[in-house]
């Protein structure tokens, strides 16, 4: 019984750590696929007087990544004005230059609200139409779910590394006169600690191995079966199989950190 | 003879505090059996512990086994330990070990074979008089088998010099006199140099011995 508790109590606070730190990845993953399709679906209609190219644009904002100009008959056929054939082209002739720019990054309202001013710069851009507070309001969203979920996950972790400070306490309470004796006999630095060191390893591939197993049917039975668009569209981001190897690095390098601490605090009496 | 431990003008003390032991000048030969008293907190365990490096010298200088004590390096230092026997009056067992696994700690450390650890336990162990304990645990024995355990240990590896520290201290007389046949033989038998601290010599003593005493003013004198 005192043998499960003392490991419990390592692989408990390391799951919630490797949790955090994979709820991370795979939150990065989804979230990076999402940022990209709201920037595919936005585009900001730009009018000007002159003919305009990619470059033109470019060099007024570095943001702009792709540039299509409208067909003026497209726009005069949605405003129902192709029934007479002279006037339609006479209309058309006078129409300024309609362009949709799509831009390179998921830019912040205050960034798109710079590009804006960046273009109206231009004597030759007559009007510019962001559809800003569709945009805000989709992209207020995003940031709220991402900054809470972080919040919750930095939260997640800093009681995971609390609960491993206590443990190494638990550990400097257990292994400390063990650690004198073996000193004072001339045991080297990893003889002392390779009892430790092998508890601590232990440990952290189950911890490994039970967050991996969790991430998996997270992803092969909950994902599956959910409504969450989001991740059934990137399933494959959920979880991979090399998370095990960032998981077991993460776990490994946080007790050895754990283990070193304490045994270099074990001073001979 | 060689000397196995050399002080000359030697001074101890802890960090803050003043000196303990003030210019001790001394030498003990391989093969000596040297008891050191004097009264509470004249230094007797301050000296043994810069026998085993737990103190380093504040000034002088002072020689174990050929290995210059002021600024011994860890290295150098974790090698004399692995060739010392050292006996402590609270026995400092590791109670999460067997006593066969206490035993043999020092071959342990040095890398011996199982083999080479079990038989070694095996002799020692009937020496101490504890055959049949060897899967017993610390705490399971009396004060006077776990200064035997401790004994045994400091004996496994043919160390070339014993520092005890108080080890008869808290024992019945049975175990104390098993004690000090064991470090009688361990220095006769084995030619090992044997310090000890002791507040009290024994009554029936049956090698020759050396007799420091350190005074309250940290002065060290030899006085037998």
């Amino acid at each position: 019984m005192k043998f499960i508790k003392g490991h419990i109590s390592l692989i408990f606070p390391l799951i919630a750590i490797l949790l955090g730190l994979e709820f991370f990845i795979v939150f990065d993953r989804t979230t990076d696929s999402f940022e990209k399709g709201l920037q595919a679906g936005y585009s900001m209609i730009v009018v000007s007087k002159d003919e305009m190219s990619i470059d033109d644009f470019k060099a007024w904002d570095s943001h702009i990544e792709h540039v299509e100009e409208l067909e003026k008959s497209k726009i005069l056929k949605r405003l129902n004005m192709n029934k007479d054939k002279a006037k339609q082209k006479k209309f058309e002739v006078s129409l300024p230059n309609f362009y949709s720019l799509k831009l390179n990054d998921y830019l912040t309202v205050d960034e798109l609200e710079a590009v804006k001013s960046n273009l109206q710069k231009s004597s030759n851009i007559i009007s510019i139409e962001t559809f800003q507070s569709a945009y805000q309001s989709k992209y207020e969203l995003f940031s709220f779910i991402k900054f809470s979920f972080q919040t919750f996950i930095v939260f997640m972790t800093i009681i995971g590394f609390f609960l491993i400070v206590k443990q190494m306490e638990v550990w400097n309470y257990l292994h400390a006169q063990r650690m004198k004796v073996m000193e004072i006999f001339g045991a080297s630095l990893f003889l002392r600690s390779k009892v430790l060191i092998n508890m601590a390893l232990i440990d952290a591939i189950i911890s490994a191995i039970l967050t991996s197993w969790l991430f998996y049917l997270f992803k092969n039975s909950w994902v599956q079966g959910s409504q969450m668009e989001i991740l059934k569209d990137n399933i494959e981001g959920v979880f991979k199989f090399s998370d095990i190897f960032i998981l077991l690095f993460a776990a490994i390098t946080v007790v050895l950190i754990a283990v070193f601490l304490v045994v270099i605090n074990v001073k001979e009496e | 003879m060689p000397n196995v431990i050399t002080a000359n003008n030697l001074t101890l003390g802890y960090e803050s505090d003043e000196e303990i032991i003030k210019n001790a000048t001394f030498s003990i030969k391989k093969g000596d059996f040297v008891f050191i008293t004097g009264p509470s907190g004249s230094g007797k365990s301050t000296l043994l512990k810069s026998f085993y490096g737990n103190l380093a010298p504040r000034s002088g200088s002072l020689v174990v086994g050929g290995l210059d004590m002021v600024g011994i390096n860890k290295k150098n230092l974790q090698e004399l330990r692995t060739h010392l026997g050292i006996v402590f009056q609270d026995y400092k067992l590791i109670n999460e070990w067997t006593v066969e696994k206490n035993v043999v700690l020092p071959l342990w450390i040095s890398g011996y074979s199982t083999e080479v650890q079990e038989t070694q336990a095996k002799r020692l162990l009937h020496h101490v008089k504890l055959t049949g304990k060897e899967h017993k645990y610390p705490l399971e024995l009396s004060g006077g088998e776990q200064q035997r355990v401790g004994v045994a240990r400091a004996l496994s590896k043919n160390p070339f010099l014993i520092l005890a520290d108080e080890p008869t201290g808290n024992l019945d007389e049975y175990s104390s006199n098993v004690i000090w046949d064991l470090m009688e033989n361990a220095c006769h038998q084995l030619d090992t140099t044997v310090v000890v601290v002791t507040h009290r010599i024994p009554m029936v003593f049956n090698i020759p011995y050396r007799h420091f005493t350190i005074d309250e003013n940290g002065s060290i004198y030899e006085v037998h």
